[in-house]
């Protein structure tokens, strides 16, 4: 593939990048959100039919114009979100749109299965065909899209942020399907952020920027350090801007007793089982645990997002009792939710309607008209802040990248002043810059009073950023580190791990 | 932070930089691009123009006068306000099928009140428009409490409040012109005829040149301010903004501290509202009310709505743009019913001009024709330039 | 989730035969009806919804009551949906009612249900519209065909010197539309009356008045209009009423209902030209009735004339046709 160029309304783009892969080999693609990889990656697996440039396979150009053209060719994509029906079985996923027929013309289930059967067991998945995609997990979905690319006659697999949502056992076993594909002769191209998997996982490394070419490496001959220059443009100061002491000495702003909630049954939401922490001023606190271990629930259930909950809390010196989001914003809670996509942003709407979602009572006049003037004024001067790079404020989230459309929430959450800031995940999925702007904004926030507490599945994040951490494990706090070791035990990776897989004895 | 060694970084130049602090438009240009959104999308406006042109290309004067195009437009308006309701409900996602019946019921309070109670129309309106928006209410009740999606819920209202307005009116037209001895309309009823029977148009007199002698009538004065008012609280008010936010992404809008529950009850009852409000015109203009008046607006309502750009996923679209497609549907009927085109090609000239409306307004419709095009040429002349390669690579 | 064909199969089996058993044990069920000196009627009406047949509703209750020896089952209402009016002939079948009243909607859809009531030896009437069977007692209704000729007639009348009609007809694909659009051209034949519009307004108000005033905006000379029922004949009045061109053209509607919004009052008030009533049939439905019951014999096929309304006789015509008041409940 080499000399591609593509033009979007927004800001991404892509001028003259070339990539190279040979058999058997995995390429990863490097760049900063928004440098041009998954644009790059959608004109390969034929989602974007407009482009100027060629492909050649085996030195023989090919025309890939639509995502069945790529499929002929062998080139399957695994998309950060995946591409996979929950309502329908994994053998019918896997065989969806290339369905065998029997001779009566109906859908012969028993060679899909039986093939399903044999192809997930090739990549080590020991769940019936017949299972729902619903009732799969993150990673068993992973692992279902690449039977479906096995399925064709696979020569090339893009694949897109493909370890952001597992554990680490389940990134082990990814990189063992991967290693088994390339000893086949499979060329894997594989987008992360993750330096440390890439050297791990990858041959070379071609690095983007701004939608064009920086360069290329052989995995084994670089560095981090020279791959984040090369991404970023300039040598990365430290990783993590905070100062190493503690900063607890703010008064005890968020007090919660016994916290605990009773979900639905059946919902997949981990109910809460009588939680005990407090949160001060100033300082940030993480929240560590395995997926699943009611880190989110833990958030959602202070934000008031799925309804009443049992327990005593307190915020600010005052009772608080948690109940619907809106009295959360009131009370200066702030929310930013996990999936900024489904949950936090309004895509086909504008940067500025998005942040100003939740402070909008601020620019509200008599009769409850908003003040576009005072707005606008409002929004200029925190995306100028937060540096979020739009072409204008009334350009849609939809065409901004991963860490802008982040940036755009932080906006949102920060316009109304939060004295106590919940974050999920706040960099997953985004880039080294954009990464490291965040956690100095988060540095600022605790500079300046705010309380904030912060989830992230990211360990060394959580050490490089946190005052204190508390692990959980299946609802229950489990273990609780601090950055001081005057307070406890100081923190400690492996003790962390140990205290988030401290399940109780059934 | 490291502003500064990015701000100088070559790689960034040529990059979109924050807007400036003040936030304010820079040229003429960009002015005119903020006021765009309100005027809806300019690609919908092409339609309208087209048939426009169609109609004086083919009929001239006796397409283009104040008359013929007030009474198009009068004839349409109870079905315009309708889709303004509509619009709403489906800016929140949703969907409204009962708007139709309601405007029966409506027009049926309407005619009861006036020949039962002699009530004057300025009572007789509010009052319908409440009965309306009564209705419009359980359906918002149905939608959130209950949790029924809304397509059910309204499409079970269209029959009870259809089998309400039949079983009070027993099936029998109510004529609203009633008369005295002598035969003249009674005051009432002479001043509900003001409403929309045909004839009784307002503002007549030389004094506004737009009017003229002809003068406009009621119903289209009524669904010009509805749109207004509308499209103002849409785009310039807190509840507005609701409405795009529960329909772009309800959950967003939900951790964002909108309301939802109350934001949809609210379009409900006001799409209700606005319905029940038609009821009196359509009555006005048949001089009766039917028990099956407005059998099958909503569907025509929709029609306006999905014209006019509106999406029906939620979160898109203006009150502008529904105005332009309730103006595309009755000038097109107006067209053809002038040209005399047989009832049969009308009903398939009419379904061929909604798709063809609809792909045209589409924003990226331009690009998309432009590109394909570029596409389809450029992969012709590298096929070429192949398989010559293939030719001359063959001999070895 | 599709289940397996198989299992989708012998579900719906297991349906069908339970299905199969409830009918079996319905028809088993002993007749209702025709138990001591009443005989039950049942009236299977197409659409309650249009006023000519709200008012044959109200007349056939206020006939029936006339004989004492009958009694009308609750009128069923099939919505102009014939899929419905089978199913509420059968629900008639199935009780056993002694005379069955049809006035169906389609005749094609109603033609098996109507043989089914035959089998099960119940006598059945038909009204207005016929259907593709023999095995009924007797049919009644008006004839079209007739009015729209007397309708093209009375326009002859109307422009002695000829001139320019607008015609708004029904439903294109309805009976009645065909046959009196069919009789009014050939009424007005020879005379040197051109029809110079015409469109479909579905036999609706509203929607006469919007092609009215397109007629109108054409700037063309209309000196008569026809409309196929009084419903769009009103609604062009109102059109031309509301243009101040009503004095310069007549009206002809048909229909001649005796309702407040109806054609004999707008004949009264000099709304219309003229109109012709188009006989409800429920005098004759009912007195046919109750010479079944008593083993009596009855025309196979009753045609009922036309009674044309003019200033003259509109008054009387009226209060003879009026049915407010006269049936309770």
């Amino acid at each position: 593939m080499r000399s591609v160029s593509k033009s979007f309304p927004g800001v991404r783009a892509l001028r003259d990048v070339g990539l190279t892969v040979h058999v058997g080999e995995v390429v990863a693609l490097l760049g900063e959100n928004g440098a041009g990889k998954s644009t790059l990656m959608n004109i390969l697996a034929g989602v974007h039919a407009d482009y100027e440039g060629g492909i050649e396979i085996d030195g023989q150009p090919v025309f890939i114009h639509s995502p069945k053209d790529a499929a002929r060719h062998g080139i399957a994509m695994i998309h950060q979100e995946l591409n996979l029906v929950p309502e329908l079985s994994i053998a019918d996923n896997v065989f969806l749109g290339r369905e065998p027929r029997t001779p009566r013309g109906t859908i012969d289930r028993g060679v899909m299965r039986a093939r399903t059967a044999e192809l997930l067991g090739q990549l080590g998945l020991r769940v019936p065909p017949r299972t729902l995609v619903r009732d799969c997990g993150i990673a068993e979905r992973q692992l279902v899209e690449v039977a479906k690319a096995l399925n064709l006659n696979l020569r090339l697999l893009v694949m897109d942020e493909p370890t952001s949502a597992l554990a680490d056992s389940e990134v082990h076993r990814l990189f063992a399907v991967i290693r088994e594909l390339t000893a086949r002769g499979v060329g894997v191209i594989y987008i992360s952020h993750r330096l440390a998997e890439l050297a791990e996982i990858a041959d070379s490394v071609t690095v983007l920027r701004d939608g064009g070419y920086v360069g290329e490496r052989a995995m084994a001959e670089t560095t981090a350090a020279e791959l984040v220059a090369m991404m970023v443009g300039r040598p990365l100061g430290e990783l993590f801007p905070r100062a190493p002491e503690q900063r607890s000495t703010g008064p005890v702003w968020l007090a919660v007793r016994g916290l605990a909630t009773t979900p639905k049954p059946g919902s997949g939401v981990r109910a809460l089982r009588g939680l005990d922490f407090q949160v001060r001023s100033g300082e940030i606190v993480g929240l560590a645990g395995l997926m699943g271990a009611g880190r989110t629930e833990v958030l959602e259930a202070i934000y008031g997002a799925c309804g009443a909950v049992d327990g005593e809390l307190t915020l600010g010196g005052r009772h608080y009792r948690p109940s619907r989001p809106r009295r959360a914003i009131r009370r200066g809670v702030a929310l930013v939710a996990e999936d900024r996509k489904a949950k936090s942003l309004v895509l086909d709407n504008t940067v500025r309607f998005n942040t100003t979602l939740v402070a909008l009572d601020r620019y509200v006049r008599p009769w409850r008209t908003v003040d576009r003037r005072a707005e606008r004024l409002a929004v200029a001067a925190k995306i100028g802040e937060l540096r979020v790079k739009t072409p204008s404020q009334t350009a849609l989230v939809r065409n901004l990248s991963g860490g802008n459309q982040q940036k755009v929430v932080l906006a949102k959450c920060l316009l109304a002043g939060p004295s106590l800031l919940l974050l999920d995940e706040p960099t997953r999925g985004i880039d080294v810059g954009a990464k490291a702007e965040i956690h100095a904004l988060m540095n600022s926030l605790a500079e300046q009073g705010t309380a904030i507490v912060v989830v992230s599945s990211e360990l060394p994040e959580l050490i490089g950023m946190c005052d204190r951490i508390l692990v959980l494990c299946e609802g229950r706090l489990t273990g609780e580190f601090h950055r001081d070791t005057g307070n406890g035990s100081a923190f400690d990776q492996e003790g962390i791990l140990t205290a988030a897989m401290a399940r109780e004895a059934a | 932070m490291t502003e500064t060694t990015r701000t100088t970084d070559p790689a960034n130049k040529g990059r979109v930089e924050p807007p400036v602090a003040n936030g304010g438009p820079k040229t003429t240009k960009e002015r005119l691009a903020r006021m765009l959104p309100a005027l809806g999308s300019l690609q919908g406006y092409i339609g309208l123009v087209l048939v426009v042109l169609i109609g004086i290309i083919t009929k001239g004067q006796i397409f283009w006068n104040q008359t013929n195009l007030t009474n198009a437009i009068t004839a349409f308006a109870s079905r315009g306000i309708l889709a303004v309701g509509v619009t709403l409900v489906i800016l929140t996602g949703g969907i409204d099928l009962s708007v139709g019946s309601v405007l029966g019921i409506g027009s049926m309070t309407a005619a009861m009140l006036l020949t039962h109670l002699n009530l004057t129309p300025w009572l007789i309106v509010p009052l319908c428009a409440l009965v309306g928006a009564f209705f419009g209410l359980c359906n918002g009740i149905g939608t959130t409490w209950l949790r029924i999606q809304s397509f059910v819920m309204t499409l079970a209202m269209l029959s009870v409040v259809r089998g309400i307005d039949r079983q009070v009116s027993d099936n029998v037209a109510v004529g609203t012109q009633l008369t005295d001895a002598q035969g003249h309309l009674t005051g009432q009823a002479a001043a509900f005829a003001k409403l929309g029977t045909p004839g009784h148009n307002l503002l007549r007199g030389n004094w506004l040149p737009l009017f003229g002698q002809v003068g406009i009538g009621y119903p289209v004065i009524a669904l010009v301010v509805v749109c207004v008012v509308f499209q103002l609280v849409l785009s310039k008010t807190r509840f507005g903004r609701h409405v795009y936010a529960v329909g772009g992404n309800p959950t967003a809008a939900k951790l964002s501290g909108v309301n939802v529950t109350a934001v949809t009850i609210a379009v409900f009852a006001l799409s209700g509202l606005l319905a029940g409000f038609a009821g009196p015109i359509d009555a006005a203009y048949s001089a009766s009310a039917d028990p099956l008046a407005g059998t099958s607006y909503e569907l025509d309502a929709i029609a306006a709505a999905v014209i006019g750009g509106t999406s029906l996923a939620g979160g898109k679209g203006t009150v502008t743009g529904t105005f332009v497609g309730a103006l595309i549907l009755t000038l097109l009927d107006n067209v053809l019913g002038l040209n005399q085109i047989s009832d049969n090609l009308q009903l398939i000239t009419k379904g061929l001009i909604v798709v063809l409306a609809v792909v045209i307004q589409r924003p990226d419709f331009f690009r998309s024709l432009v590109s394909g095009a570029r596409r389809l040429r450029r992969g012709r002349n590298l096929k070429s330039t192949v398989d010559k390669q293939k030719a001359e690579g063959a001999p070895q | 989730m599709m289940r397996s064909l198989p299992r989708v199969l012998g579900a719906f089996a297991a349906l069908v035969t339970l299905a199969a058993g409830v009918s079996a044990c319905a028809t088993s069920a002993p007749a209702a009806g025709g138990n001591g000196s009443q005989f039950v009627i049942g009236y299977s009406q197409s659409n309650n919804a249009e006023p000519y047949r709200a008012q044959l509703n109200l007349q056939l209750q206020y006939f029936v009551k006339k004989y004492p020896d009958l009694k009308l089952d609750p009128i069923t209402d099939a919505h102009q949906d014939s899929g419905v009016q089978v199913s509420q002939v059968q629900n008639f079948i199935q009780e056993h009612v002694n005379v069955l009243i049809v006035s169906p909607n389609e005749p094609a859809p109603l033609t098996a249900a109507v043989e089914q009531a035959c089998a099960a030896g119940i006598p059945v009437i038909i009204l207005d519209r016929t259907v593709n069977t023999d095995c009924y007692s007797s049919f009644i209704g008006g004839d079209n065909y007739a009015i729209g000729k007397l309708a093209g007639q009375a326009a002859v009348q109307a422009l002695p010197n000829g001139g320019t009609v607008a015609e708004l007809r029904g439903i294109l694909s309805d009976q009645p539309q065909i046959d009196r659009d069919r009789g009014f051209r050939d009424g007005i034949a020879g005379h040197n009356i051109t029809i110079a519009f015409q469109q479909e307004a579905k036999w609706l108000r509203a929607n006469a008045t919007t092609i009215m005033n397109q007629w109108l905006s054409s700037g063309q000379r209309i000196d008569l209009v026809y409309g196929q029922n009084d419903e769009m004949a009103l609604g062009a009045y109102n059109a031309a009423q509301g243009a101040g061109r009503a004095g310069q053209m007549k009206f002809i509607g048909t229909d001649g209902l005796a309702i407040p919004t109806g054609g004999i009052r707008a004949v009264e008030l000099g709304q219309l030209y003229t109109t012709f009533v188009y006989p409800t049939c429920a005098e004759q439905a009912a007195a046919t009735a109750e010479a079944i019951v008593h083993k009596q014999n009855v025309q196979k096929k009753q045609t009922l004339s036309t009674v044309q309304v003019t200033t003259a006789n509109a008054p009387q015509l009226y209060s003879q046709y009026d049915m407010s008041g006269k049936v309770s409940g």
